[in-house]
């Protein structure tokens, strides 16, 4: 019996893993040109975001990759020549937190304030218009005029635990190339806009106190679980069969990748209290903590750089959009600092800039990425050099999303993701006029053809 | 004497000469000064289905200033004329759609009132593409231009005793002022009992056929004595009228007295045969001319309509019944239709047009489907209609119906140039329009394969 | 006396044996041969001037020449056009009392039957019949996540029990975009499912049978789906949705097939990848569908995918059912791929194609007869036979 059962076993994964095997060499197959294709960007002023600004530089792309990048590459006679003279180069836009692409109606989960199995991967819908359209990953114009090439997405802020979020590109040429990094992080809000909500059903959590405790009580019984599981993974042999089985819970996996550090939590949080609050919970449990929006943390800059806990921020133009019945709306106003970034990052703080975009009544399409050059330009003002805030957008936001082996920088071996600008990235009359995802030139302002 | 009247007639010569020249010289240019959509237009080598009874083979269509001016076999081209190819194709007027909501929005297509004749459809029609998107102007409609129709008449929805007054517009224009071919073309109201709006709300029609007719009857009567008062109040001398009260204007009612005084046609929508007969009876009251909408049962009772030439506006034969206002009847009305409707009411002597009725349903939002007109037409040949009735149908009958006959509906010298180009008969599933011209512009293409 | 009331007897029984074998020797109803038209088998090449020879109900030959036996009743189809009896996979016909268009969600368990709530007197039948839909699956509404049993039913017939060809094989959810939490609680379901099948096959194996596991019907319906017993049939209306299912069925190695789902073109090749068929959105002329879906559809098929058109009645009328296979051929489908979506292709993914879904020696008799090309919409349906029983004649008004 237990034989018959092993090969039964063995032989329904082995079967579909051969299929897949050859089916995956014979992608490989058809991919053989794609993989191969050779451009060569020369001519711009390249931003490498890795240190170096290169005058009248030259990007080497392979296929999805760069391959080299510097003054004097040597560009190979197949390769085709994009010419960006007189224009910069940038790697592509990062937006570190976003609901781009995410539809009102998949925001949140309005019945649970804590549902950390949904991952909001399931609802990144990158097909254009409903219904409408053509066959494929959509190239949405309004997003990539900013430039805006990865985005972190992730459950809304109207629960205590929304779930798992993502980092996805704006395109590419299948829907498996779009993710970058799934669960990239668990989402988390302490703050008034994870309570407001639930005070018209008299439902927990009503006050600071109770975010706190559901927080805490869900990742003590996430501990739990995680003893037992390995309880149960320890047994061995017969003691193994004889127990009862052990019951996976995705809610609880959840909350263990957080607690093994797998993932990072990101916790939104404004009031310098609330951030304590983060603070403490994180050390109590010891995962790894990065504060969204984060409006009073110049207040903690001193710990926040002691412990290593990055900071993404929100646009400076229009720092934080409160419902309606948010109370404390005014003492948040007080608590807010325009040089927030510039201490932060004289502290020795790892910060990023994000649009926090969403669809805003009917219209819907969280493409607030775009400005994000401009909200950068605008941050220069406040006393942020202008290479550092353009780090912000691009390998700061890397590598806090934990994406940076692959993008945020212009340096061989990471994904061909680049922009052309047709001036200095942060004059206000600068246009992004190219944008390259993978290699492939998916949007050129003049043009509009897809 | 002879010398100075030699020299006079020199002089007149000259005059003569010069005024010949400048002539000349202005009879050169002002065609070029012409706009694009009025300099002469060819239409050649294709097979013309006129709607006036001719049909030629290898026929020509001349276009000038945006009418007809000339349609036959053997007519010479004028020189400067651009020519369009043709050959092997049909030709055909813009097809008519008698019936429809297409540019009106759900939310614009009731108010909550059952008797509102001062309300105007044409107030509602929005051809500007997508909200907040877009160049600006007239938007062509693709997805209605493809099924090449160039005219429809609109009114308010079906939720309504009295919506207020239809009107017959184009598809497409260089102008809003353009569109429009008819603003106020018919008073409509509705007797078939709708229980909802289009948006899904109840209606604000009365509960019953008695309080339906009692409240039609009130209000026409309520015009008349508005219309006798006017006149009254006309008729008194220049001192009565300081002494007297000028009745003041009333909207509603002067859309009613239009319907008194026949100008306009009541077009009211009736399935049932109690209703039609109704709808007969206020007309033969008022002495009004009728014209019934949708008349699903009306074949049960066409040689009354044939006697008094009351016409019929059809719904589609692939669905004539509309579930959402007749969530009641359903039943009765499945066992009321026929599909022999159409050509029994035809061979009666019953004028009929077969209409749309074009709402939108499951969210595309557009109540294009008059772009199938042509295929409707072709179903309704399976049950007793002859192929040239069935694009009668679609066309001439409807722009008679519509009181529009003289601008649209056929191919004849004088009327405008509203023409559609097909790659095959106009009754054949796999035949696709391929141009369409309203007003001799050129407003849709069909894009080539690929 | 007693003699001549003998003779009586027997005379009156001779009278009723003889009419009876008369009744069988004159040809029964479905036993007789249909001659001279344009035949569409389409699991074969469509045949000239073809006879049709019809047993007992069944097809027992199909070709250009064949020698018809003795006394064979022959119908004489010159000119027309015979296709397949319609396959509609997925329908409410019957189910519903006709004047209730709206579907209300019902709280209904994967144990509900829709065989328990079949009208069969409805004039909607007669319908689906006029149209040349033969076989139906019918059911109730889908619910949110799981619906109840449908039934595959032809759409005419005394014997109702004859009638069915199968019930339920399938289980059907619904997603709608809406809710966050719909994919994992779907996963963590079957997760559960897959656990509860490892207690029950633990508890198979033991040899002292002493405490069996609690049984949980929902839970044995989604184990039903993982063993492969069942198809799970998926209503889905976004891109993002289809892709979900695709890697839910990467995970958990089910059967799956796709309702509606309008935006399937978008995702064809990820689609196609994992070989499921999907059951279009209903693309007759009352539904206003963009230009963009509609061609959509052939991409689909071009893609590799196995698609099949459905009614969902009554959201789209049985009666014109064959039009959702003109209006794909309009928009570019080939002619032999659009009537395979509304026969073979049906009946495969209902599991009924060894007895319907195209014209074969061994399949039922249910036969369509147009008078002119089976795809243009001013050709109209002229005979409809099911199970070699003549169900519908346009040449006589009254319907049986």
């Amino acid at each position: 019996m237990k034989n018959f059962r092993r090969t039964k076993l063995v032989f329904n994964s082995f079967l579909p893993l051969s299929l897949t095997l050859v089916f995956f060499i014979f992608c490989l197959g058809r991919e053989g040109d794609r993989e191969t294709q050779l451009l060569a960007i020369k001519g711009g002023t390249i931003l490498t975001m890795a240190g170096e600004r290169i005058e009248e530089g030259v990007v080497l792309i392979k296929g999805k990759k760069i391959l080299a990048v510097g003054k004097e590459v040597e560009i190979p006679e197949e390769a085709a020549i994009f010419d960006a003279q007189g224009k910069h180069v940038l790697p592509g836009i990062i937006d570190s937190m976003t609901y781009y692409g995410i539809r009102p109606f998949d925001l949140n989960d309005m019945e649970n304030p804590v549902t950390p199995e949904n991952r909001i991967i399931f609802a990144y819908y990158p097909f254009g218009e409903f219904m409408r359209g053509k066959e494929g990953i959509n190239r949405d114009r309004e997003i990539l005029s900013g430039g805006v090439t990865s985005v972190y997405i992730a459950p809304g802020d109207r629960q205590v635990i929304g779930g798992q979020g993502a980092v996805v590109k704006t395109w590419a040429e299948s829907y498996d190339e779009l993710i970058l990094r799934e669960p990239a992080a668990l989402d988390m809000t302490i703050g008034d806009t994870a309570k407001y909500e639930m005070k018209r059903e008299a439902k927990t959590p009503v006050t600071r106190m109770g975010i706190s405790t559901l927080i805490r009580t869900n990742l003590l019984q996430a501990q739990e679980y995680l003893r037992k599981k390995k309880e149960a993974e320890e047994k061995e042999g017969e003691e193994k069969e004889k127990s009862p089985l052990f019951p996976r819970d995705p809610r609880m996996e959840a909350l263990a990748a957080l607690l093994n550090q797998e993932i990072p939590a990101r916790i939104e949080a404004d009031f310098a209290d609330d951030i304590r609050t983060a603070l403490r919970i994180a050390d109590e449990f010891g995962f790894k903590l990065i504060i969204d929006s984060g409006l009073g943390a110049y207040k903690l800059k001193e710990t926040l750089a002691e412990k290593g806990i990055p900071v993404v921020l929100g646009p400076p133009t229009h720092p934080f959009v409160q419902g309606g019945e948010v109370s404390m709306t005014r003492e948040l106003y007080r608590e807010m600092n325009e040089y927030n970034a510039s201490e932060l990052i004289k502290a020795g703080v790892l910060t990023s800039l994000a649009s926090f975009g969403f669809g805003f009544g009917r219209f819907g399409y969280a493409t607030q990425g775009r400005w994000l050059l401009i909200e950068a330009a605008y941050l220069a003002g406040f006393g942020v050099p202008d290479e550092e805030v353009l780090k912000m957008i691009t390998i700061n936001a890397a590598q806090i999303l934990g994406v940076d082996d692959r993008v945020g920088s212009i340096e061989a071996g990471k994904d061909a993701d680049l922009i052309i600008l047709d001036g200095y990235p942060l004059d206000i009359k600068t246009w992004v006029d190219e944008v390259f995802i993978d290699g492939v030139n998916v949007y050129s302002r003049k043009g509009g053809r897809k | 004497m002879k010398k100075t009247r030699k020299l006079e007639d020199k002089e007149k010569k000259k005059g003569t000469l010069k005024g010949i020249a400048i002539l000349f010289v202005v009879a050169t240019f002002v065609p070029s000064l012409l706009e694009p959509g009025e300099s002469l237009l060819a239409i050649k080598g294709g097979k013309i289905l006129t709607m006036a009874g001719r049909v030629y083979e290898d026929g020509s269509l001349i276009i000038k200033k945006g009418k007809i001016w000339k349609v036959g076999k053997a007519i010479s081209i004028p020189k400067g004329a651009r020519i369009v190819d043709a050959q092997g194709k049909y030709v055909m007027p813009g097809i008519i759609d008698s019936m429809c909501y297409f540019g009106v929005r759900p939310f614009s297509l009731n108010s909550s009132e059952p008797v509102t004749p001062e309300n105007r459809i044409v107030d509602a029609y929005y051809v500007f593409g997508e909200l907040m998107r877009g160049p600006g102007g007239i938007q062509a409609e693709e997805e209605l231009l493809c099924g090449g129709v160039t005219t429809v008449y609109i009114a308010p929805g079906s939720a309504q005793l009295i919506g207020g007054q239809g009107a017959v517009l184009k598809t497409f224009g260089r102008d809003y002022e353009s569109l429009i071919l008819r603003e106020s073309a018919s008073i409509d109201m509705t007797l078939a009992y709708a229980p909802l709006a289009e948006s899904g709300m109840p209606s604000s029609n009365p509960p019953s056929r008695m309080s339906s007719m009692a409240l039609l009857r009130k209000s026409l009567l309520e015009a008349q004595d508005y219309l006798k008062k006017i006149e009254e109040y006309e008729k008194m001398s220049e001192d009565e009228k300081k002494k007297s009260q000028k009745p003041s204007r009333d909207l509603g009612k002067e859309a009613l007295a239009s319907l008194l005084e026949r100008k306009i046609p009541a077009r009211i929508e009736a399935d049932f045969v109690d209703d039609i007969l109704a709808a007969i009876r206020l007309a033969d009251e008022f002495k009004l001319d009728l014209v019934i909408d949708s008349g699903i049962g009306a074949y049960k009772v066409r040689e009354i309509l044939a006697k008094k030439k009351i016409p019929v506006v059809l719904g589609p034969p692939s669905h004539p019944i509309d579930y959402v206002s007749h969530l009641n009847n359903l039943i009765e009305l499945q066992q009321l239709e026929s599909e022999r409707n159409a050509s029994l009411l035809l061979d009666a002597g019953v004028k009929i047009s077969i209409s749309s009725q074009a709402k939108d349903f499951g969210g595309s939002g557009k109540a294009t489907q008059g772009r199938w007109l042509l295929l409707e037409a072709a179903l309704a040949t399976g049950f007793g209609l002859s192929e040239e009735e069935a694009l009668k149908a679609v066309t001439i009958n409807a722009a008679q119906i519509l009181g529009v006959a003289d601008r649209v509906g056929s191919l004849e010298p004088g009327k405008d140039a509203d023409v559609v180009i097909l790659d095959g008969h106009p009754l054949r599933v796999e035949t696709h329009v391929e141009k369409v011209f309203i007003d001799g512009c050129l407003s849709y293409e069909r894009e080539k394969e690929e | 006396m007693k003699r001549e009331r003998k003779c009586f007897w027997y005379f009156t029984m001779f009278i009723f044996l003889v009419s009876g074998l008369g009744l069988g020797l004159s040809g029964e109803e479905d036993t007789f041969a249909l001659k001279g038209a344009l035949v569409h088998p389409v699991t074969s090449a469509s045949i000239e001037g073809a006879t049709i020879l019809v047993k007992k109900g069944k097809i027992v030959a199909l070709g250009k020449d064949i020698s018809l036996p003795e006394g064979i009743r022959v119908v004489d189809v010159r000119g027309k056009e015979i296709i397949p009896g319609l396959v509609d996979p997925h329908s409410h016909i019957g189910v519903f009392a006709a004047n209730d268009a709206n579907e209300l969600p019902q709280p209904i368990g994967p144990e509900n039957r829709a065989l328990d709530a079949l009208h069969l007197d409805l004039p909607d039948w007669m319908e689906a019949v006029k149209g040349g839909v033969t076989t139906v699956v019918t059911g109730p509404g889908s619910g949110e996540r799981m619906g109840g049993q449908s039934v595959t039913i032809k759409t005419f017939g005394k014997d109702l029990e004859k009638r069915i060809l199968k019930e339920s094989g399938e289980l059907k959810m619904a997603v709608n975009g809406v809710n966050l939490s719909h994919i994992p609680t779907i996963q963590a379901n079957f997760l559960k499912a897959r656990e509860y099948l490892k207690k029950w096959e633990r508890y198979e194996a033991e040899a002292d049978k002493a405490s069996p596991p609690e049984r949980d019907l929902s839970l044995e319906a989604l184990a039903k789906v993982l063993k492969g017993e069942e198809v799970l049939r998926v209503h889905v209306i976004w891109a993002n949705d289809i892709i979900s299912f695709l890697k839910m069925k990467d995970e958990f190695g089910f059967e799956l097939q796709f309702i509606h789902a309008p935006e399937a073109w978008k995702v064809a090749e990820e689609i196609a990848k994992r070989k499921v068929g999907v059951i279009c959105m209903p693309i007759i002329l009352s539904i206003n569908l963009p230009e963009d879906l509609l061609k959509g559809i052939v991409t689909l098929q071009r893609s590799g995918v196995k698609i099949a058109m459905h009614s969902d009645y009554p959201v789209a009328p049985e009666k014109w059912f064959r039009l959702n296979a003109s209006l794909a051929i309009r928009y570019g489908l080939e002619k032999e791929e659009a009537l395979k979506a509304i026969t073979i292709n049906p009946a495969e993914m209902a599991k009924v194609d060894t007895r319907v879904g195209s014209i074969e020696v061994g399949k039922d008799a249910d036969l369509v007869v147009l008078n002119g090309p089976w795809y243009e919409i001013s050709s109209t349906v002229e005979k409809v036979f099911v199970d070699g029983i003549l169900a519908y004649d346009s040449l006589r008004e009254e319907e049986r």
